[in-house]
């Protein structure tokens, strides 16, 4: 038997009686009998199967409450019962990937795609955990990874048309967008570089000639192109066209996937 | 020759992301061994096989999504390629550029296989319809119907006379290509067949699927002849040696088994990679294995001969 820490640390601040007391205490201890010793261990381990047991019921009993919770809109409520159920069953995908649904619907973007990865990270080749962190991955902006989730996804289960019709289209569309805008400011800003250093001005002029009314027309035509281009935005109408907009003179399209599903999928295997 | 399996060669990081398919091709022209891999990085490459080490030749550019499968055509002269982005892409493997692009429709290019006389190209679709396009004339030729599901693999027989396409309900279909009629259809899984080929004999058919068995089919009588179980989770890929005598499959498990054909026993299994391993084939004289998958790896085995 392993000896018992306290007596290296006896010293000037316990008293010498107390650790002669302790010590005759600890003796006494030792005097029981080795059976119930057994008995003790054994009954420890029975009680550790059940445990094991009661974890997985009861992990089971915490998901479907959360689902229930999750239905009725009540989806803190509906985190706190699978978080519990995590804590007791940490391999389950299921849970995270429930979990990954009612975050996203929160709009708590961030934890939503760390409970999705987990789950990918947990069942590898589950097409619909994949789905799931795609459309985190899409919710937190991530446009370039949810496309990749959404790929990955398809690519385990391919004949499941809501993978191609909504999410790999609207993450398709999405991106369209994002290259579009990114060309947009970046013509902006050259236009706007221009101005500022016109290459008309860089000329010496002959003052009386016609050469300086044809540079300042040229000078306030960019002027007005670079106006232009502040008040449009881009657009992606429904057939997937890019088209830049004067903001005012039309609605921007409303940023929602073709179908929201509000609802959390029960994950029942 | 060697005497025994073994890795010969690793290429790290073949691509940026998860290599889905490759294929091993020779060259009429030259003898030159050529390696086409396709990955989740939308890339196409094409790598030299010399000197007992790959050497990258192409990268070819043009798919919008990640590549679905890759086949290279008997002559080694054309690599197919086909995309999440519904396009199949035709290569020159001489000089890298893209020979045409032919749209398949939305959801209707998935495997990618190259007729024995390599004039037409097999795809399965979402239909359960098999498309045959023609390499010439870049354009749809004809269609058979298998009146099923969502076509996940093909295979033509080496002596052109079948083509069999396995579906993600786990249905095997065998065509007879000269009437176009369907001969057989199987019940073989109960999950996606992912990918199936024939004997070179084109006597016999082998299919992997996802519920984790690789089954073994007499074409003529489709007889089921043999059920081969090793593998711990999905069969991604399975291929034929060119000399009748072994298939080598490959799983989600991680790992490359060599079976021999005759005895139907597991012989070698290579566990060398880190991740699914989503493609496995021979080259052309059956010497080599090549196997790639998630990892971004590709790998090269001896066979013993």
């Amino acid at each position: 038997m392993a000896s018992f820490g306290w007596k290296r640390k006896v010293g000037e601040r316990v008293s010498k009686s107390v650790v002669q007391q302790f010590e005759a205490e600890a003796e006494k201890a030792d005097e029981n009998p080795a059976e119930e010793e057994t008995d003790w261990l054994h009954a420890i381990k029975r009680r550790r199967e059940i445990l094991l047991e009661d974890c997985d019921a009861k992990s089971k009993r915490l998901k479907e409450e959360g689902a229930v919770l999750a239905e009725q809109g009540r989806h803190w409520e509906a985190i706190k019962k699978w978080d519990e159920a995590i804590q007791l069953t940490p391999d389950n995908p299921l849970l995270y990937e429930m979990k990954s649904q009612v975050l996203t619907i929160l709009q708590e973007v961030f934890p939503a795609v760390k409970a999705a990865e987990m789950a990918v990270k947990l069942r590898p080749l589950w097409w619909e955990g994949w789905q799931t962190l795609g459309r985190a991955q899409l919710n937190l902006g991530e446009v370039d990874l949810a496309l990749r989730s959404f790929q990955v996804a398809i690519h385990l289960c391919p004949s499941e048309s809501t993978l191609w019709q909504e999410d790999l289209a609207w993450a398709l569309k999405l991106q369209k967008q994002y290259v579009a805008t990114k060309e947009k400011i970046r013509q902006e800003e050259e236009t706007k570089e221009q101005i500022l250093n016109a290459p008309e001005l860089d000329q010496d002029y002959d003052f009386e000639s016609d050469e300086v009314l044809a540079a300042c027309v040229a000078v306030a035509k960019r002027q007005t192109h670079y106006e232009e281009l502040k008040r449009t935005a881009v657009v992606i109408d429904s057939e997937g066209n890019i088209k830049n907009v004067v903001c005012g003179e039309e609605e921007t399209e409303e940023a929602m996937p073709p179908s929201k599903e509000e609802f959390i999928k029960a994950r029942g295997f | 020759m060697s005497t025994q399996y073994s890795i010969l060669f690793k290429q790290e990081h073949a691509h940026d992301d998860a290599i889905w398919t490759a294929a091993w091709g020779k060259s009429e022209a030259d003898g030159s061994e050529t390696i086409v891999t396709g990955s989740l990085d939308d890339m196409v490459k094409v790598w030299k096989w010399s000197d007992e080490k790959l050497e990258l030749q192409w990268t070819l550019e043009g798919h919008q999504l990640g590549v679905v499968s890759v086949d290279i055509s008997h002559n080694g002269a054309i690599a197919a390629s086909s995309s999440l982005d519904a396009h199949i892409r035709l290569w020159d493997l001489e000089s890298g550029k893209q020979i045409k692009s032919m749209d398949a429709g939305p959801v209707d290019a998935w495997t990618v296989a190259f007729s024995p006389d390599s004039k037409y190209i097999a795809t399965g679709s979402h239909l359960g319809k098999v498309n045959i396009f023609g390499v010439e004339s870049g354009k749809k030729e004809y269609s058979l119907d298998t009146r099923g599901k969502f076509i996940l693999s093909i295979a033509y027989s080496p002596d052109g006379k079948y083509l069999a396409s396995g579906a993600i309900d786990g249905i095997i279909n065998i065509f007879d290509i000269a009437t176009g009629k369907l001969l057989h259809t199987l019940e073989g899984h109960a999950m996606p067949i992912r990918s199936l080929t024939f004997s070179p004999d084109s006597q016999l058919l082998v299919t992997a699927s996802d519920d984790g068995y690789i089954k073994i089919y007499d074409v003529q009588h489709a007889n089921l002849a043999g059920t081969l179980s090793g593998h711990g989770s999905w069969v991604l890929n399975v291929a034929f040696s060119p000399d009748d005598t072994h298939f080598v499959s490959s799983s989600s498990d991680k790992s490359v088994k060599v079976w021999d054909a005759g005895s139907r026993a597991c012989i070698n299994t290579f566990f060398d990679h880190q991740d699914q391993v989503w493609s496995v084939q021979y080259n052309s004289t059956g010497s080599k294995i090549i196997s790639a998958g998630d990892d971004r790896a590709i790998h090269i085995y001896d066979c013993p001969m």
